[in-house]
């Protein structure tokens, strides 16, 4: 049951990014793909409740969970954010990740068949999981934001304003904003996930995921200490916040 | 009934033909009356803008009608019996494709321009309150005003910018959304720069600054436009906090280099910089575009847009009137 309704997931977040691009590419707004991303978040909920009741704690207990979670988390950001800061392209932009983070979660063997049940978890434990996880959605958010920013930037330097994507990209300064804000959600949310982690019992092998975590959580802090204080160009903001998602994806995936 | 229409507009009548002709808004609705009062007439109605004014009726004869109305207008705008030759007379299906040609902006003096479905809108309001029109008029524009939005959501017509001074505001609203939170600084106090400042003012922009080498001409167009005033020497200053530079100044070399903006950059805090070069020769080194955070259109990329928007729009007339058409077709006209 879980796994139809993952799959019906992706079928929906691969409607709304066609559709959206479609749209987009027809120069119009992209005004179902709310709807679309709506209906697979509801089957990502259905989803992580089975898995949840399954496991007996958060299911955030394999790679597939996560990655689910972490698409969830996604989806709820730019739910929040979309409508919110009148950035309807964000979801356009967001459809094609969640079904990619989905995707990998239904590679063999990454999601569990048999999720292991949890007699009883441990309250830090849990906290420290869905708050990052949470964290890494917003972080994602912004990094899709980001990717945006560089579009239009290209675009308005180069002066291609012809395209359906041009007209239908929200402006600069909106989308740096709502950036900027990801950011600081994001930042805070990992924070609390990193306090929670240092609070939870563990054990030697997870010194290396506390490192991971640490390093990364340094990236980002840098980042928007840099941002707060000096200031930096709206390309070099987006350029490094893709970078820190690709690279905090890339770290957890091997650490 | 016959349905009819007698008008001018930019195509047929110079502006001191037009002028005679124009009925201020506060009158549409008397006009109106006036036209249905006319023998023979069941129902008037009467456009007017800038570029044109028509009289719409629905009458049982249509040279009876016509010969009326040009008399009454002859009478009222005193002028040479040949004033004849600029009006234009249309009758039944006719009419009803020429309304939709207007409120779709097709007949426009700037093609598929969104001001005049408001203007037809309200000259409609006026003479239905008026009590001048009845079931033939309130169809007919009812239907005219569902083709004009059909028209304008299917088809690009009414897509880009199509005046320098737009294009530019445009961009600036796609680099800085709405534009209450921005500053404006014009360089040079010539024509164009003060076109495209109120085109922004009008859209919001927070304040104007206005550097020019004569002081006294900037103190005067910052007076004009409710902006501040600027010596020359100090514009360096106030591009740390502005947005949008327009630049027009009648300098033979560039004024803004890339080191003046360089040194703006930390006090900006790499904010996001736009700058709009109108002057010929032009006023702002092309290098200050390689900054990041800088968006540098001059005039000719300007002019470009805009002759590239009118030639877009000119490419969706076909497929406008084919709209019409068949929309015409659905159309249950008297008599």
């Amino acid at each position: 049951m879980d796994r139809w309704l993952l799959l019906t997931a992706i079928l929906l977040a691969l409607i709304a990014s066609v559709r959206g691009m479609l749209a987009v590419h027809h120069g119009r707004r992209s005004r179902s793909t709310v709807v679309w991303m709506l209906a697979a978040m509801a089957c990502q909920v259905a989803f992580l409740m089975i898995r949840g009741e399954a496991r007996g704690v958060c299911p955030l207990k394999d790679w597939g969970e996560i990655m689910v979670f972490l698409s969830w988390s996604l989806s709820l950001f730019y739910l929040l954010v979309g409508p919110a800061y009148r950035i309807s392209l964000l979801g356009v932009f967001s459809a094609p990740v969640v079904v990619l983070f989905q995707s990998i979660a239904l590679l063999p063997g990454v999601l569990h068949a048999h999720p292991k049940k949890f007699a009883d978890g441990n309250l830090w434990h849990e906290l420290h999981s869905a708050t990052s996880v949470l964290g890494y959605g917003a972080l994602a958010l912004a990094a899709v934001a980001g990717v945006m920013f560089l579009v239009l930037d290209r675009q308005l330097k180069e002066h291609h304003l012809k395209s359906g994507l041009f007209r239908n990209l929200p402006p600069v300064r909106e989308l740096l904003v709502s950036l900027e804000r990801l950011l600081w959600l994001g930042g805070s949310l990992l924070t609390l996930g990193i306090l929670a982690g240092c609070l939870m019992p563990h054990d030697k092998q997870a010194i290396g995921h506390l490192i991971a975590a640490l390093t990364i959580w340094t990236g980002y802090a840098v980042l928007m200490t840099v941002k707060a204080t000096r200031g930096l160009t709206g390309r070099r903001l987006s350029l490094l916040t893709v970078g820190l998602f690709i690279l905090s994806l890339g770290v957890f995936a091997f650490v | 009934m016959k349905l009819l229409c007698l008008g001018l507009n930019h195509r047929t009548a110079p502006v001191e033909v037009r002028e005679r002709f124009a009925v201020s808004t506060s009158k549409l609705g008397s006009v109106a009356c006036e036209l249905a009062a006319m023998t023979g007439v069941a129902e008037g109605l009467v456009i007017s803008t800038c570029n044109r004014t028509e009289f719409y009726l629905v009458a049982s004869d249509a040279r009876q009608a016509f010969e009326q109305l040009e008399s009454h207008l002859a009478q009222k705008t005193q002028l040479a019996p040949d004033v004849a030759d600029h009006l234009y007379r249309l009758e039944q299906t006719s009419v009803t494709r020429h309304l939709c040609q207007v409120v779709s902006g097709l007949n426009s003096m700037l093609l598929g321009e969104t001001e005049i479905f408001g203007q037809v809108k309200q000259s409609y309001q006026a003479a239905l309150e008026a009590g001048a029109t009845s079931s033939v008029l309130n169809r007919i524009f009812q239907r005219a005003f569902g083709v004009g939005k059909k028209v304008r959501t299917e088809t690009s017509i009414q897509q880009g910018s199509t005046s320098v001074g737009n294009v530019a505001v445009d961009l600036a609203e796609k680099i800085f959304g709405h534009l209450k939170d921005s500053e404006v600084m014009i360089l040079g106090a010539g024509e164009m720069s003060r076109i495209t400042a109120q085109s922004l003012v009008s859209r919001g922009a927070r304040s104007i600054f206005v550097a020019n080498r004569s002081y006294d001409r900037a103190v005067e167009l910052a007076a004009e436009m409710g902006g501040s005033a600027v010596r020359f020497d100090a514009w360096q200053k106030v591009l740390e906090r502005v947005d949008v530079v327009i630049s027009s100044t009648g300098c033979p070399f560039p004024i803004v280099h890339r080191a003046d903006v360089e040194q703006a950059r930390h006090a900006r805090k790499f904010r996001p910089l736009f700058f709009i070069d109108i002057a010929v020769p032009r006023d702002i080194d092309p290098a200050v575009g390689d900054i990041e955070e800088v968006y540098l259109y001059d005039i000719d990329t300007l002019e470009q847009l805009a002759e590239e928007a009118r030639s877009r729009r000119h490419l969706q007339i076909e497929q406008c009137e084919r709209i019409i058409e068949t929309e015409l077709a659905k159309f249950e006209l008297p008599g």
